[in-house]
């Protein structure tokens, strides 16, 4: 009698071990941090981004090969092909901040970031909303608070913007049932993050989806 | 708009932004292979699809999700994940506030800029890109 797909601790940080495996692979930067008494930890990734500038629109631009590049290639794409050539000015610059911890209370991952611009001012809780990507605008919009709070980190003690993982479950659960009925090796870290990711601008890259097939 | 079954349907034109009329250049960065105006290129797992504007597309349901009737559809390879999702949602009549989510693998959900054809570039087999679709109540 399956209901709901919970994962426990121990499968949250093996997920996450071959997910930085991958990550390590194609330089994505994702890391693992343990925390001081190393019983538990999380995984982080920090990447630098042009505020405001939707890199669209420019022909001969590779925007959408981006989403295959670590993140932080896109920022450094040299500017040969593009029609604007200016450097962004610093105080354009964003450094975003990604946070993977486990949830006990609702055994599931939580994605937790923050945001700054160089000289190190925080991003606002309206700055993020308005960051999200315009797909997932209107929901979010219809219920902000359920969407992206802000709280403190249950590690570092220090405030981070966290999507919610109430629903988490909701999505997940039919997509490893499925795995399942195929007997699919499914990382669900992967998963779960190539789904809540892109919601506040974080994207994967596609070789994520094949590393996991390989591993079966 | 066409009801009748036919085995492979056309997508209607993307009323996104770049949906149409861009050239017929797939992302270099994304493809393992270098794009090749050539019928076969070297290495590349699937047949060659590189020359046609549209690719294959077969959706599958996830779940409690309603499964369409028509389910191989001819899509162009510059529709993103974002524009082939809001299709599938006005199609299965979804309301607004129903989250629609696409997968490759099976596991992965592509962003929603990602275009198809990178998507079948990578994923693609059979000449086909199999795409499970699934319907969340969840947060959008």
């Amino acid at each position: 009698m399956e209901e709901d797909e919970f994962i426990g601790e121990k499968t949250f940080q093996r997920c996450c071990a071959e997910f930085i495996k991958h990550s390590q692979q194609i330089g994505d930067s994702w890391e693992w941090r343990p925390s001081k008494d190393c019983s538990d930890g999380y995984m982080c990734k920090i990447h630098f981004q042009i505020k405001n500038e939707p890199v669209m629109s420019h022909p001969g631009t590779s925007t959408h090969g981006q989403t295959c590049l670590p993140m932080e290639e896109a920022f450094e794409l040299p500017s040969d092909d593009c029609e604007v050539i200016e450097a962004p000015a610093a105080s354009q610059v964003i450094k975003y901040e990604y946070h993977v911890l486990y949830s006990c209370s609702y055994q599931v991952p939580v994605l937790y970031f923050r945001a700054s611009f160089l000289d190190g001012r925080p991003l606002t809780l309206k700055d993020i909303w308005e960051g999200v990507h315009e797909f997932y605008k209107t929901r979010l919009l219809q219920g902000p608070w359920d969407t992206i709070t802000q709280q403190e980190h249950p590690i570092l003690g220090q405030p981070f913007f966290v999507l919610h993982p109430c629903k988490t479950n909701e999505f997940m659960t039919p997509v490893l049932k499925n795995s399942r009925k195929i007997n699919k090796n499914v990382n669900y870290i992967t998963s779960w993050l190539s789904i809540v990711g892109p919601v506040v601008g974080l994207n994967l890259p596609l070789s994520y989806a094949k590393a996991t097939s390989q591993d079966e | 708009m066409a009801e009748e079954p036919q085995s492979v349907f056309q997508l209607p034109p993307s009323s996104a932004a770049g949906g149409e009329g861009l050239p017929e250049v797939s992302p270099e960065i994304t493809t393992p292979e270098p794009p090749s105006s050539a019928a076969v290129s070297p290495g590349t797992e699937e047949p060659a699809g590189d020359t046609k504007k549209k690719i294959d597309i077969l959706l599958k349901a996830v779940g409690d999700t309603p499964i369409m009737k028509t389910k191989k559809w001819a899509v162009e390879r510059t529709r993103t994940i974002q524009g082939l999702i809001d299709f599938i949602k006005k199609f299965l009549k979804l309301v607004a506030s129903e989250q629609l989510f696409i997968y490759v693998n099976q596991s992965f959900a592509p962003s929603p800029d990602q275009e198809v054809g990178t998507l079948y570039e990578c994923f693609g087999s059979d000449g086909k890109l199999v795409l499970h679709y699934c319907k969340s109540q969840a947060w959008g």
